[in-house]
């Protein structure tokens, strides 16, 4: 019975220290299971200095040792796999040799097995798919005992005498057997809700690092503001529950939320050095108020203790930077410090995702500009040709034509990138036509069929005139015969379609830049309305040429 | 005298050049023409001294034009333009003479000045298309173009030069000699310009070869240009 007890007081010699390194971050190493050297070395030192412990407490009974070797070995072995339990069992058997006594070779034996044996039942596991299984208590239970019934069998066989073995292994099993089955399973119970909290606590991380990117997500991208910044400082602060929360660009503080908000006051000069020297290396800075002090630059009052500033990059390139606080009488948590510079990370993709969008659609507004400032030369000049040479025979219609033209040229000149009513391309058309028709004569006719109703149907600027200017350029001016541009609004279903249709079938597709400014209406409108709205092309080789504009027919007040 | 031709799509602006020339009781206006089908016929018909012609003008354009002209009866040519700056740079270069609209009265009196003291057609083949893309041609009274890819053979017979493409025959203006300058089809006959390109068969025959073309229209091949027939397809 005292053996029991003894015994059991060295497994809770054992059980406290890995309760207290499982306080620690070596711990972590016990509750993964990897192929890597340094973590399998790390085992078999563990284990080995347990066996070898575990032989020094052992209780000297009758010329032999009770003790709690097969902890070390087992738990070696099912930890660290055949190789290293081999070698953790084969440690502390040689060690048990070495301290000599008649039943010397039996336990190195018999240690040696057990390592190994745990070793390949674990191996057993990970291959089955069932790696979990060792974290068991129950099943590292179950190991052990049948470990120990291994070694007390090998003594009775190998250790001589017979009768001396036999009655050691009666007075020795019956502890040995309970006591390291059950210090084993401890230890491993141990290990387990270890793991399970440290998992919970990674979960809750993630958790809350995609909290913030959901709720933030879009706000920078609008633009990387006094107003974005401090929608996403209060959802940081929220999220993390850290003392403050502050946002800088480059030169001053975009946002300031919590402790201290009264005298950090947004939109004013970065002042603290910690935030400056992180823009000027580009790298984290950290006070975290023990080894490094936070004492912040404008008010001697101020309740924050630590600090730690982000920069935001976009290509590398410093922008701003992100920076959360603690109290003076609050520690800055670690998984705070990761998830900061996980945001940092969020933000600035976020940054730079938002200029890069305001970069193409810059050089959208930028390409339609410059295509509507580009008014056809030749139109222009016959235009005026056209003006020029009916100045004497017919002032009054020389006149009127400076009119249209102007009226025209001035549209295209000022007209914005934006919405634009039907009535608004009406009259552009107008005034182009009325050129047009002064140049061809009867050699032009266009019939515009579009009710009323539609005329305050909103499209992008520029929609219908240029598929007119099209069809007179490549379609009816090239023909030798008169030609003829229907345009007609009709409702598809809950679609307005606007068709414009010329006699002369010549339309092919090019990547000229004619082709380039349809292809951004047609892109315009898909941006603006969706993709199942835009512009279609069908030609019917010196048939015909129609351009299908399909839009929602709807009231939009964009 | 000097007799011209005013060429231009746009009424107006044949009006414009021809009230220009109003002023100047030397030159005669033969006629207006508003595409370089009518052109074509109007010249060969007309064949005037000088033709002012605009280069944009619809499916035959104005370089085009010129380039169908038979050298020995090329008129001097006054081009106009709207805008046009390759060609307008290749004129500058080689001293031709433009106009620029709307016309500035001045410059076009240099210009016939300028006509009016040396009435010799500039040779012009470094700034006109080598091959024609497309062939003018009438079917009964109705213009028509046809393209060159789309021509099997071309035939010239008393009644005038006939295209046949795989659409059909018509008739052209254009001379035999013009049309194998700036073609690719080739002579096979005294009277057959011939496609490569739509040989379906050769037969041998007494007087040379016939040929089967791919809509099966026969076209003889007399025994002078078989030789060249044969390395044009690669025997011998």
């Amino acid at each position: 019975m005292s053996l029991i007890l003894l015994l059991t007081q060295q497994m809770c010699v054992y059980l406290v220290i890995v309760y207290l390194v499982s306080k620690t971050p070596l711990f972590k190493l016990f509750a993964e299971t990897s192929k890597r050297l340094p973590h399998k070395i790390f085992i078999y030192l563990v284990f080995s200095s347990f066996c070898i412990m575990a032989t020094y407490f052992g209780e000297q009974t009758s010329g032999a040792i009770a003790n709690t070797r097969a902890m070390g070995a087992v738990l070696g072995g099912l930890l660290g796999g055949p190789v290293t339990g081999l070698l953790v069992g084969l440690t502390g058997g040689l060690h048990r040799y070495s301290m000599g006594g008649f039943t010397d070779i039996a336990c190195a034996i018999s240690t040696s097995l057990e390592g190994l044996s745990a070793g390949m039942i674990s191996y057993y596991f990970k291959k089955a798919g069932k790696s979990e299984m060792v974290y068991q208590p129950i099943v590292v239970f179950g190991v052990t005992f049948m470990a120990e019934i291994m070694q007390m069998s090998i003594i009775v066989l190998v250790a001589k005498p017979f009768d001396q073995a036999w009655e050691l292994v009666k007075l020795i099993a019956p502890p040995m057997l309970l006591i390291n089955s059950l210090g084993a399973a401890m230890f491993m119970s141990i290990v387990r809700d270890q793991k399970a909290m440290f998992d919970k606590l990674s979960s809750s991380f993630s958790t809350k690092a995609l909290k913030i990117a959901e709720r933030s997500v879009g706000l920078l991208s609008k633009g990387f503001d006094l107003e974005s910044s401090k929608k996403v400082a209060q959802i940081i602060i929220e999220e993390t529950q850290v003392g403050a929360v502050a946002i800088t660009d480059t030169t001053k503080l975009l946002a300031f939320i919590g402790l201290g908000a009264d005298h950090h006051i947004p939109n004013t000069p970065i002042s603290s050095k910690i935030t400056l020297d992180a823009i000027a290396q580009n790298s984290v800075m950290f006070a975290d108020g023990v080894d490094t002090t936070y004492s912040c630059s404008i008010s001697p009052n101020c309740s924050l203790g630590s600090s730690l500033v982000i920069p935001l990059r976009s290509n590398d390139e410093v922008i701003g930077t992100i920076k959360l606080y603690e109290a003076k009488n609050k520690l800055f948590l670690n998984i705070n410090r990761t998830l900061g510079e996980g945001i940092a990370r969020l933000m600035s993709n976020q940054i730079l995702y938002g200029r890069f969008e305001q970069q193409q659609s810059l050089l959208m507004q930028a390409e339609i500009k410059l295509l509507q400032a580009q008014v056809n030369p030749h139109f222009l000049f016959n235009a005026l040709n056209t003006i020029s040479a009916i100045i004497k025979r017919d002032p009054q219609m020389s006149k009127q034509l400076l009119q249209q033209l102007s009226q025209f040229l001035r549209i295209n000149l000022t007209r914005t990138t934006g919405l634009v009513t039907m009535a608004d391309e009406l009259e552009h058309i107008d005034a182009y036509l009325a050129i047009e028709r002064a140049r061809f004569i009867d050699k032009l006719q266009v019939n515009i069929d579009i009710a009323m109703i539609y005329h305050h149907q909103k499209m992008p600027a520029f929609t219908l005139q240029p598929l007119i200017e099209n069809a007179v350029k490549h379609g009816t001016s090239r023909m030798l015969d008169a030609g003829v541009i229907d345009v007609k609004a009709t409702l598809d279903g809950d679609d307005l379609l606007l068709n414009v249709t010329d006699n002369a079938g010549l339309y092919q597709p090019s990547n000229n830049t004619d082709g380039l400014g349809m292809n951004l209406v047609h892109k315009r409108i898909q941006n603006l309305f969706g993709s199942q709205y835009g512009i279609e092309v069908e030609c019917e080789p010196d048939v015909f040429t129609r351009v299908s504009v399909r839009l929602p027919l709807k009231e939009m007040d964009q | 005298m000097i007799s011209c031709l005013i060429i231009d799509d746009e009424p107006f602006a044949r009006q414009e050049v021809a009230d220009l020339l109003d002023k100047h009781p030397d030159i005669k206006v033969l006629g207006q023409c508003s595409n370089a089908i009518e052109a074509l016929q109007q010249i060969n018909l007309l064949k005037p001294d000088l033709i002012f012609v605009d280069i944009q003008m619809p499916r035959i354009n104005g370089m085009e034009l010129i380039a169908m002209l038979n050298p020995e009866q090329m008129p001097r040519a006054v081009f106009i333009t709207a805008f046009d700056e390759y060609a307008i740079k290749a004129f500058d270069n080689n001293a031709f003479d433009y106009l620029l609209k709307p016309i500035d009265e001045k410059r076009f009196n240099q210009t016939l000045d300028k006509v009016r003291t040396n009435m010799t057609p500039q040779p012009m083949t470094q700034i006109l298309p080598t091959q024609l893309a497309h062939l003018p041609c009438y079917s009964g009274n109705k213009l028509k173009v046809v393209a060159t890819a789309d021509v099997e053979f071309i035939v010239s017979d008393v009644g005038g030069i006939h295209v046949c493409s795989n659409k059909g025959f018509s008739h052209t203006q254009l001379t035999l000699k013009v049309l194998e300058q700036k073609t690719a089809l080739f002579r096979c006959h005294k009277q057959y310009l011939l496609a490569p390109s739509a040989i379906s068969e050769i037969e041998i025959t007494d007087t040379g070869a016939e040929v089967t073309t791919h809509s099966g229209s026969k076209v003889p091949v007399s025994r002078r240009y078989l030789r060249e027939l044969k390395q044009l397809l690669g025997f011998q």
